[in-house]
């Protein structure tokens, strides 16, 4: 440690919010590591440069900046997305992959949540919260221009997160604002300061301003819906020149990028519909590039020479929910034992390996993914156990098993963990009869009212499931909408006094020290209760030619192409 | 003759109207209230009764298939409720996609899959014979998709002497939107031309066998003359009826086939429509269909009746 960067490290400290002075503190106290904190301090607003100099402060190697091979400049992308959007491309209205992965070629976000789940600046240079992380203020970025000429001021991100959090505007980021930020919590502080007075503490707000909410692409001011396709106005890369639902777009290189200029001439988006039809395009050299690829459906392309996996450790899960008191439940499950001995005769090392092809990480029965820096890791990880199994059915009463149905959709490897976990739950004698239906029907129907005042959906009310779901940032939003007792997608209709309180705790927590503490909580409490299975948490994979250099995927699909060349 | 196209062209009409009643009532009764559909389980029923509203779903159903109905004929398809774009500037490209691939297959697998049942019908009972029935009858009972995935791998990947997408860049010249719809044009051979094939066989060998046939041979023509003037005339009847049928096939029913070569054609939009309940799409792109079907069997009709003395001057009917 030199004298100089601890002198500088002291002045940061200083200088820094409580929320990143909470942060420098822990990685002194030896709490946190190396790589943790990069990621928390990042979070936190804390500049890369500052957070180098830290660690240099205390000992710990400096941020190296590697630097990036300049790629070949030219030549155009054709990158094939599959499916395409289902909707009318309106960014406050994204909900599907195919609409927010052609958004995202053109559009930026104030921060970008990157592989490691480090947050960098995007159309924001810094931020920084109050005290209680209730207050966050973003300093916009200056001399950024919008496509069709105007110059990016606060306004404009007023705007565009007005549009997004207003209740009655169609906006289906709602649910990620819901309860945190409301449209009249956002003011404009000067030409370059936007100031978010949240409902509710949160120390990882600024997750949800990067590409997480990917709806959240920064948009002019006097922008008018419906114009998205029609008029570029985006910041990005790249500016979409055509358009054509169903079929395809176009992309060409934006001069005036900020952070420019991209290295391809320009991106030639096709859409598909059918995983052949895109394995082949690849395969035959009609693609450079597929947004996304699963290893149950795209078989021919992983292990293949010529094709380049590119891939990112996510938290796109599924849950296997056992439904715990409403009167759909199953008479045995209503025990904690039954549903112990079915998640401990899972076989989820097999799962990851044959349903995956490796691409995933094991799940613990928690919404905490190994990828998340709140995860407690000292929780001891669920493995097959059958004999342990049979002993709490034994205990429970149920010794000479019984039946119960799995109701669930046909969507990729679904089917297939279906009948592995009905396998495995067999060699225990509990007998798991699969009902497979379309996701449209599984999704279908009511979702409040009835006796249950659960609807008639059969996914929140099947005595088992399993259901898809999608990456997140942090873990808040299932914690909050399918492990709390008052949770809208509580598909097990789990009610836990412990684990209601350790979520509320979670999400005011600031320290990453407590973050852990009440995770551990959460965690334990959950693998005992075993409301759900989380056989594991995918990567998001996607399938590339050689040729593609540069790319980095992401885990909630969004395609970042401006650093992107063709070899 | 004018008589009887009269009154094929009325039956036509009547046609198109039972078919659009019969569209219309079909997607009233797909299951799902649109505007729930569309905003999701978690809008409020005042939400979801505005939107209904709003895109007229909530009216008396006959008055909603006379606004719809009635816009139609004078050209006027509305708003895709997907994509909020006019359906026409969606229908109009992906028909005339359609139209292409279609005709590229038909002149493909016209000519080929006559010589084939007239050659078979010459060589009958011999190896020749044989080798094009069973290779003709092995290729249709295979499904298109396997056959077409099998031409993909082969053609496509492996020897990458043809594009595996049928869509061609923009602005592609003609030569170029031929080599991109060989490969599925192929497909369609394959599974057409063993059903062509073998009715022109059984057509030709009906009128080899029969009286005009022997004499016009006994009479000393050349067997060429014999062929083309006497036989192949009558021979062919049923089969320009055959293939009239396959027509609607070929522009409307290529949805396996559009969606392995991804092509935008108006099977898949009907399809992708059908799925997100997309009715104002869906109506439209499936009376498309049936009045390129109707149309394509009037034309075949009056081929029929043109090649066929006993229908055009009335005899039979």
């Amino acid at each position: 440690m030199n004298r100089k960067s601890m002198r500088e490290a002291d002045e940061l400290r200083r200088l820094a919010g409580p929320i990143e002075g909470n942060v420098i503190d822990e990685l002194v106290d030896g709490e946190m590591d190396r790589s943790t904190f990069i990621k928390r301090a990042s979070v936190a607003g804390l500049s890369f440069a500052s957070i180098g100099t830290i660690l240099e402060a205390f000992g710990h190697p400096g941020i190296a900046h590697a630097a990036v091979a300049a790629g070949k400049a030219g030549g155009r992308l054709r990158l094939g997305i599959i499916p395409g959007p289902a909707r009318d491309l309106e960014p406050s209205a994204f909900a599907d992959h195919g609409t927010l992965a052609t958004g995202s070629i053109c559009g930026e976000f104030l921060t970008r949540s990157r592989q490691n789940l480090t947050l960098a600046p995007e159309l924001a240079t810094s931020w920084k919260s109050n005290a209680d992380g209730t207050q966050w203020a973003f300093n916009i970025r200056k001399g950024v221009k919008f496509a069709n000429g105007q110059p990016l001021t606060a306004a404009d991100v007023v705007a565009t997160y007005k549009r997004l959090t207003d209740p009655n505007g169609g906006s289906s980021a709602l649910s990620a604002f819901k309860g945190l930020l409301g449209p009249g919590g956002i003011k404009a502080v000067g030409d370059h300061t936007v100031v978010f007075y949240l409902q509710a503490a949160s120390a990882s707000f600024p997750y949800l301003t990067s590409n997480t909410t990917y709806q959240a692409i920064i948009l002019p001011a006097n922008y008018q819906m419906g114009t998205f396709s029609k008029t570029p106005q985006t910041t990005g890369p790249f500016v979409m020149t055509s358009y054509t639902p169903g079929v395809g777009a176009k992309f060409d290189r934006n001069p005036n990028w900020w952070n420019g200029p991209a290295l391809l001439d320009g991106v030639d988006v096709t859409y598909y519909s059918d995983n052949a039809a895109v394995d082949a395009a690849l395969l035959g050299g009609q693609l450079d590039l597929i947004s996304q690829v699963n290893y149950s459906s795209d078989r021919p392309l992983f292990h293949n020479g010529n094709v380049v996996i590119f891939s990112t450790s996510g938290a796109p899960h599924r849950q296997i929910a056992m439904l715990v008191q409403t009167a759909a439940a199953n008479p045995a499950l209503k025990d904690y034992r039954v549903r112990q001995a079915i998640a401990l005769a899972f076989d989820r090392d097999t799962a990851v390996k044959q349903l995956l092809g490796g691409y995933g990480d094991v799940g613990n029965d928690s919404p905490f993914a190994p990828v998340y820096p709140s995860t407690d890791k000292s929780v001891p990880q669920r493995h097959q156990d059958l004999a342990a199994a049979k002993k709490l059915l034994q205990q429970s009463g149920h010794g000479r098993g019984f039946s119960v149905t799995l109701t669930t959709e046909k969507f990729q490897e679904i089917p297939q963990l279906a009948q592995l976990l009905a396998a495995n739950a067999k060699k225990i004698g509990v007998n798991i009869k699969l009902n497979i239906i379309t996701s449209d029907a599984y999704y279908g129907g009511t979702y409040s009212g009835g006796a249950t005042g659960r609807g008639t959906t059969p996914w929140l009310n099947s005595p088992m499931d399993i259901t898809d779901w999608g990456h997140r940032s942090v873990p808040n939003v299932v914690l909050t909408s399918a492990v709390h007792s008052g949770g809208v997608w509580n598909e097990a209709d789990y009610s836990s006094k412990v684990v209601d309180k350790a979520i509320a705790d979670y999400e005011a927590a600031l320290s990453l020290k407590d973050q852990r503490k009440y995770a551990k909580i959460i965690e334990t409490q959950m693998l005992h209760d075993s409301p759900y299975i989380f056989p594991y948490f995918f990567k998001w994979t996607q399938a590339g030619s050689k040729r593609v250099k540069g790319f980095k995927a992401d885990a909630i699909g969004t395609q970042a192409l401006g650093k992107v060349s063709l070899g | 003759m004018s008589r009887f196209l009269l009154k094929r062209f009325g039956l036509a009409v009547i046609t198109l109207f039972l078919l659009s009643v019969i569209v219309f009532a079909a997607s009233q009764l797909l299951p799902g209230n649109l505007g729930r559909n569309i905003l999701g389980p978690f809008a409020s029923r005042q939400d979801v009764a505005q939107y209904n509203h709003a895109h007229g779903v909530d009216r008396p159903v006959v008055d909603q298939y006379w606004t719809w109905i009635s816009h139609f004929v004078r050209g006027n398809l509305g708003q895709s409720l997907q994509y909020n774009v006019s359906v026409g500037s969606l229908l109009g490209p992906s028909l005339v996609n359609s139209l292409k691939l279609a005709a590229l297959a038909f002149v493909l697998v016209v000519p080929i899959s006559i010589l084939g049942g007239v050659v078979a019908a010459l060589r009958r009972g011999r190896a020749t014979d044989r080798v094009i029935t069973v290779v003709g009858l092995s290729l249709t009972s295979i499904p298109e998709f396997v056959t077409a995935i099998v031409f993909i791998v082969i053609f496509g990947v492996l020897l990458k002497w043809l594009p595996v997408g049928a869509a061609w860049p923009t602005g592609a010249g003609f030569f170029t939107q031929i080599k991109h719809l060989l490969l599925p044009s192929f497909a369609l051979v394959a599974v057409l031309f063993g059903y062509i094939a073998r009715i022109t066989r059984a057509g030709m060998i009906e009128a080899l066998d029969a009286d005009y046939a022997r004499t016009a041979y006994l009479k000393g023509l050349p067997a060429a003359r014999v062929i083309f003037r006497h036989v192949l005339r009558n021979a062919l009847l049923p089969t320009i009826a055959v293939i009239a049928t396959q027509t609607g096939y070929l522009i409307g029913g290529l949805l396996v086939i559009e969606k392995l070569f991804n092509y935008n054609g108006i099977g898949q939009r009907i399809y992708v429509a059908a799925q997100n309940k997309d009715f104002t799409m869906l109506q439209s792109g499936v009376m498309i269909v049936g009045l390129v079907y109707l149309s394509a069997t009037l034309v075949a009709d009056i081929l029929y009746s043109v090649l066929n003395p006993r229908i055009r001057y009335g005899g039979a009917d």
